[in-house]
């Protein structure tokens, strides 16, 4: 039951975390120079962004609740467990975002889903 | 709907973060299992552990593929859709396996290899859709810093 629970807790806080960067990154806007000029005032406004914050926490959190379940539980059962990321991500973006996903888009993230899942398999 | 040339660009960039991370990775796993071969870690001397690691020329290398990887991921998602970049960056799995499997020599199970092609058909499935579908509020920088304080 706490497996499950830290489980859901690492999801929710990787897909949040993918929000919440992506959110930040809209609000600083395109990025399309990779001058170092133009990255560093992109990092320094990333760093004041309150979303791009908010994300480095639940990728925190998300990083802490994956090495404490790996202390009780075997890597092959949590990493395809946690592939789930890629379905609620996809939610996330649909219902937070505002994302339009084609029928396409799904039936390719759900097999990516269960590919990871495999993958993970030992 | 984007420009092919957008598109491209997009799918470019992601396969570029895509490489870094696996070289990351690889970079990471290789410097990690040298130190541990030399003498076996005891994670109570961590500060020991600490100097070990930044004198592992692959593991800095590593991280800084990370960044690189980072960097690139977080720039993709200010141009394209979440639900895009989500499933397209899981190919980085293709290649892990890939790279574990050449530079590695791990060997890789056959369920591996039924994953690998499953993620392959679902990230063409979701590359083919149009990368973005949000609408991005194209404010001056200096407008939005306003707004965000």
């Amino acid at each position: 039951m706490i497996t499950a629970l830290m489980i859901a807790i690492i999801v929710l806080a990787d897909a949040a975390a993918d929000v919440f960067l992506t959110k930040g990154m809209r609000q600083i806007g395109e990025v399309t120079s990779f001058s170092p000029r133009e990255l560093f005032a992109v990092a320094a406004r990333a760093l004041s962004n309150r979303h791009v914050l908010a994300s480095m926490l639940f990728m925190a959190m998300h990083l802490t609740g994956f090495l404490i379940v790996l202390s009780w539980a075997d890597l092959s059962f949590v990493f395809p467990a946690t592939a789930m990321v890629y379905v609620v991500g996809t939610l996330a973006a649909k219902f937070v975002l505002g994302e339009t996903i084609s029928a396409h888009r799904w039936a390719g993230t759900m097999l990516v889903c269960l590919g990871v899942g495999l993958v993970s398999i030992p | 709907m984007r420009t092919r040339t957008e598109q491209t660009e997009i799918i470019a960039l992601l396969g570029i973060a895509i490489v870094s991370q696996a070289i990351g990775n690889v970079l990471l796993s290789q410097g990690m299992k040298s130190i541990s071969e030399a003498s076996p870690l005891v994670w109570s001397d961590w500060g020991v552990i600490f100097l070990r690691v930044l004198d592992t020329p692959s593991i800095p290398f590593g991280v800084g593929f990370l960044i690189i990887f980072f960097v690139l991921f977080a720039t993709t998602l200010s141009r394209a859709d979440l639900s895009f970049v989500l499933p397209a960056i899981s190919s980085e799995v293709i290649v892990n396996v890939a790279c574990a499997n050449y530079f590695l020599q791990e060997t890789v199970s056959a369920t591996r290899w039924l994953g690998v092609v499953l993620i392959s058909i679902g990230v063409v499935l979701v590359v083919r859709s149009s990368p973005k579908t949000f609408g991005i509020e194209r404010e001056p920088v200096v407008a939005w810093e306003k707004v965000d304080r």
